[in-house]
This record gives C-alpha cells, sequence and structure tokens, in this order.
C-alpha cells in the first residue's frame, strides 16, 4: 500500500495520460520563452549592468555603513520638522486630488456618465495625469512658483488627481446596477438618483482608495525635497552630497518610522472601513 | 372594466432570435395577474421590455392608455412614473436604511439638494414610515437594508412601491430566491397592494403551487408566447403539468 493510500483511504487508479501537444503548439511555446530571453538579454545590456563594478563598489558602501555609525543626533529638531512638511505635503497633495476627483470620476464612469463624448477625453485627460509622476510634476512647479513644499503639493495633486479619478470611476462601475435602475423609474433625475442610490455603496470602497493614496503619496514625498520641493528630502540629498552619513542615517531611520507608523495607521483605518 | 396595463402584440428577438411572439396581456386594478411558463419561455424578456430597460421590438405597451414604446423622453419618464417594479434580487441600496430605501420611491418629488443631503421633509418620511408600516416592517426602519433577510428586503422593495404611488406593479420573479415561508410574506404584501391599495400587480412565478390564493388570473408563457390564461381557481395541477412538460399549442381561453 502507498502512502497516499494508507491516509485517504481511497483506493487508486492511474490518471488518464494527458493528451500530447501538437508540434505546432510545442514549437510556439519554445518560441516564446526563446524572445522572453532574448528581450531581457536586450534589456541587461541597455541597462549596463556590469557585476564587476559592484563588486568594486561594495568595499566603498561598506565603508560608508561603518561611518554611519553612531547615526547623528544633531539638528533632530529640524529633520523632525522636515518629516512633519512631508506628512503635510502628502495630506494637502491628496486631500486637493480628492476634491478635483470626486466631479470627474463620476462624468468617466460608464453607469453614470451623461455621454460617451464626455467620458472618453475625461478618461484621456485623468490618463494623462496618471501617466506623468507627482517628482515630474513638482520640477515644473518648482520652476513656475519656486522652490518648497508648496511645488511639492501641486505635484502629488495633480498625479493623484490622475489615479484617483480612474479608481473611483472603476469602483462606482463595479456597483450593482438594480438600486439605479430601481430608482430612475421613478422619474427622478440623474444627479438625484445617483448621488442616493450610488453613493452609500461607493464610499467605502473610495475611502479606502484614498488612503492607499495618501501612504502612497507619504513615501512618494520622501523624495520631493531632491527637486527643491519641500520636505525630508531636502536633507537627505544635502546629506548625501556632503558625504555626511551619520546624518543620512538618521533621516533613513525618520523616514522609516514614519512611513511605517502611517502605513500602519491607514491600514487599520481601511480595514476599519472594510 | 378598462385596463390599467394593457400589453398588444409584444414582440422582441435577441440578435435575430424571437423571444417574444406577440404578447397580449391585460391587468386591471385591483388585479392580481400571475406569469407562469417553463425557464426560457421569455418571463424576463417581457418584464424587462415592460419597464423599456429593453426596447420591444414591435407591439403596444399602454399604461392607462399612454403607450410607452411610443414616448421619448420626458414624456416617457413621466408615463414610467406608474411603473413599479418589484425584482428578483431586491435592489436595495445596501448600505441606507429599510425608511431610507422606500424614500427611493420619493425621489421624484423631493428636492434635490435634500436628496443629496438625505434631509427629507417630515412628511415624506412619515408617508414613507407608513408604507413600512403596511409590509409589517416599521420596527425595521432604521436597520440597514444589508443587515435584513431576503424576505424583510424584498417587503422593504414593495414598501418603495408603495410610496413612488405607481398604479401598475410589475414583479419579476420576486420570491425565486426566497424560503417558503418568506416567499408566501412577500406575496402577501404584494396581494395586499391590489387589494387594499388598488393597484394592478403582475407577478411572473417560477412555482406554480405558489398561484393559488395569491392571483387571480394565470397566463401561461411558452417559447415566447401565451399559451394559456385563465382564472386562477382554473388553473390546476393537470394545467400546470402541460405547461411544463409537454408543447401544448393550446390557445387562450
Amino acid at each position: 500500500m502507498t502512502d497516499v493510500q494508507e491516509r485517504s483511504g481511497v483506493g487508486l487508479s492511474p490518471a488518464p495520460p494527458r493528451p500530447a501537444r501538437s508540434l505546432r503548439a510545442r514549437a510556439s511555446r519554445w518560441l516564446l520563452a526563446l524572445t522572453g530571453l532574448a528581450f531581457f538579454l536586450v534589456c541587461l545590456r541597455l541597462a549596463d549592468v556590469d557585476p564587476v563594478e559592484l563588486a568594486e563598489g561594495l568595499p566603498t558602501l561598506a565603508g560608508w555603513l561603518v561611518q554611519a555609525f553612531p547615526p547623528s543626533t544633531e539638528g533632530l529638531d529640524l529633520l523632525l520638522l522636515r518629516a512633519a512638511e512631508t506628512v503635510a505635503i502628502a495630506v494637502v497633495g491628496t486631500a486637493f486630488a480628492v476634491a478635483l476627483a470626486l466631479p470627474l470620476c463620476v462624468l468617466a464612469a460608464r453607469n453614470t456618465t451623461p455621454s460617451g463624448w464626455v467620458r472618453v477625453p475625461v478618461r484621456l485627460f485623468l490618463n494623462g495625469l496618471r501617466g506623468v509622476d507627482s517628482f515630474v510634476f513638482a520640477l515644473l512647479f518648482v520652476a513656475a512658483v519656486g522652490l518648497g513644499p508648496f511645488a511639492g503639493v501641486l505635484g502629488i495633486a495633480l498625479h493623484t488627481w490622475g489615479s484617483m479619478g480612474k479608481l473611483f470611476s472603476e469602483s462606482i462601475e463595479s456597483l450593482p446596477a438594480g438600486p439605479l435602475e430601481a430608482a430612475e423609474l421613478t422619474g427622478a433625475g440623474g444627479l438625484k438618483t445617483s448621488s442616493y442610490t450610488l453613493l452609500p455603496d461607493v464610499l467605502p470602497s473610495i475611502s479606502g482608495i484614498g488612503l492607499y493614496l495618501l501612504e502612497f503619496n507619504i513615501r512618494a514625498s520622501t523624495v520631493l525635497g531632491v527637486v527643491g520641493a519641500g520636505g525630508i528630502g531636502q536633507e537627505l540629498k544635502n546629506a548625501v552630497d556632503l558625504l555626511a552619513f551619520p546624518r543620512l542615517a538618521t533621516i533613513l531611520i525618520v523616514i522609516l518610522i514614519m512611513v511605517t507608523l502611517v502605513d500602519q495607521l491607514s491600514g487599520r483605518l481601511r480595514k476599519a472601513l472594510a | 372594466m378598462t385596463a390599467a396595463l394593457s400589453v398588444r402584440g409584444l414582440t422582441h428577438a435577441y440578435g435575430g432570435v424571437p423571444v417574444l411572439r406577440a404578447i397580449d396581456v391585460d391587468v386591471s386594478a385591483g388585479e392580481v395577474v400571475a406569469v407562469v411558463g417553463p425557464s426560457g419561455a421569455g418571463k424576463t424578456t417581457l418584464f424587462r421590455c415592460l419597464t423599456r430597460l429593453v426596447r420591444a421590438d414591435a407591439g403596444a405597451l399602454e399604461v392607462f392608455g399612454a403607450d410607452l414604446l411610443q414616448l421619448e423622453g420626458r414624456a416617457l419618464r413621466d408615463a414610467r412614473r406608474d411603473l413599479g417594479l418589484v425584482f428578483q434580487s431586491y435592489n436595495l441600496v445596501r448600505r441606507l436604511s429599510a425608511l431610507q430605501n422606500v424614500l427611493v420611491g420619493r425621489l421624484a418629488d423631493v428636492p434635490t439638494w435634500r436628496v443629496v443631503l438625505r434631509r427629507f421633509p417630515a412628511a415624506e418620511e412619515a408617508l414613507a414610515a407608513s408604507c413600512l408600516d403596511q409590509v409589517g416592517l416599521l420596527a425595521y426602519a432604521h436597520t440597514r437594508a444589508d443587515r435584513l433577510s431576503g424576505g424583510q428586503q424584498q417587503r422593504v422593495a414593495i414598501a418603495r412601491v408603495l410610496a413612488s404611488r405607481a398604479r401598475v406593479v410589475l414583479a419579476d420573479e420576486p420570491v425565486a430566491s426566497l424560503d417558503p415561508a418568506s416567499a408566501t410574506a412577500v406575496l402577501s404584501a404584494l396581494r395586499s397592494l391590489a387589494t387594499d391599495h388598488g393597484k394592478a400587480v403582475l407577478c411572473s412565478l417560477h412555482q406554480v403551487d405558489l398561484v393559488a390564493g395569491f392571483a387571480d388570473r394565470v397566463v401561461g408563457l411558452r417559447d415566447g408566447r401565451v399559451v394559456l390564461d385563465l382564472p386562477a381557481d382554473r388553473f390546476d395541477a393537470a394545467t400546470a403539468h402541460d405547461l411544463y412538460s409537454r408543447t401544448p399549442e393550446r390557445t387562450a381561453s
């Protein structure tokens, strides 16, 4: 008796043989695999991947790591202020994005849009915003409104507007059509029926998306300072430029604590909303 | 007696396949008509055409004399207000209370800002509460719809129709997913719409044994045709068996 038989108490019968694949199917599988491999090799070449350089650089990195200890506590109050600024950029930017995305998501969702002539351009607009990273927007706004966190806020708001509008409209589209149909039958107008029957059911998922994007934006805001758009990224760049490794270590620890706290908090909130 | 709902020669095809072939049905005020027939007979399509969620290819669809198939835009919207729908899946807003769901029936008569802020006039709330009371659920007025049982949700949906003041009620398989006790409670609430409120009720049913004591008349559908139209007391087990098993080309009596 085999082990399986003993454990299950069921008699064994041989599985029927798998039907043989045709030569054509096998050839196309191989072709697909080889194409994938070739593509990856080209990418490796383009990305200048060189293990020798990494090996030669490792001792330098290790040296920095040693120099970084103990992390410096000098100017910690400034760092904490910059960390708070980072959170503020993300919060304000995300809030602006919510205000901008709410009206557009209704126009972009298939089941609430007044017409395809509105929906398609709105979708394209949102996709365009989503395609440009906050960092890139911030770079432009630093030139337009000057150095500082406000440029970061605008960058975060514009990019998040796109992602949020798209995600919000998708969650509207996933709602069941029945309650809306029942309300439309009463002869009431579109704004009344959709706000009354869709909003209550879509609110939890919309708040969840908002919190998720807030988390994401706090991580994104930590590097905005590199282009002069405020927050802890500015200190990060200074520390790297000056090779001030103990300070760099402190900055990284502050970022890590901040991001972990926010993730935990927002995760709990999202769980409570679901 | 003039019919509240009068369907004449209603015909519809999906992608060239005929689903409804010249359906004739009348329902008077205060009358309950049950539509029965095997799966695929066209019951669901009939109901979707009756509300114009689907536009029938041909025929007439008169609600108190207004032909829904001839109307467009605003006139259609106004005429449809006389139709109340009860769905198999209840179609309540899950996160609104029973009372707030009944108020959906009142949306057309309430200013937009009040709807958006969910601040209804006291008179409207009182009306909705009395509708809930009619279906025996006043105690659950502030319970969220998704906390109610299936039978209770369906009765809230019936109260919603009552609140809308629609004079013709269409119920598409309202008890298909309910246990027998809940089904009986739902059907008696529908029955009372006709008996106590003078509505014309057209209701499709999957279980023929529920017809007795509920409907006044039975319309049998098969292959998209009306194959029988009888007073409910003449719809016996043998007739039901015929409708579901063989392919009788019976004419309407």
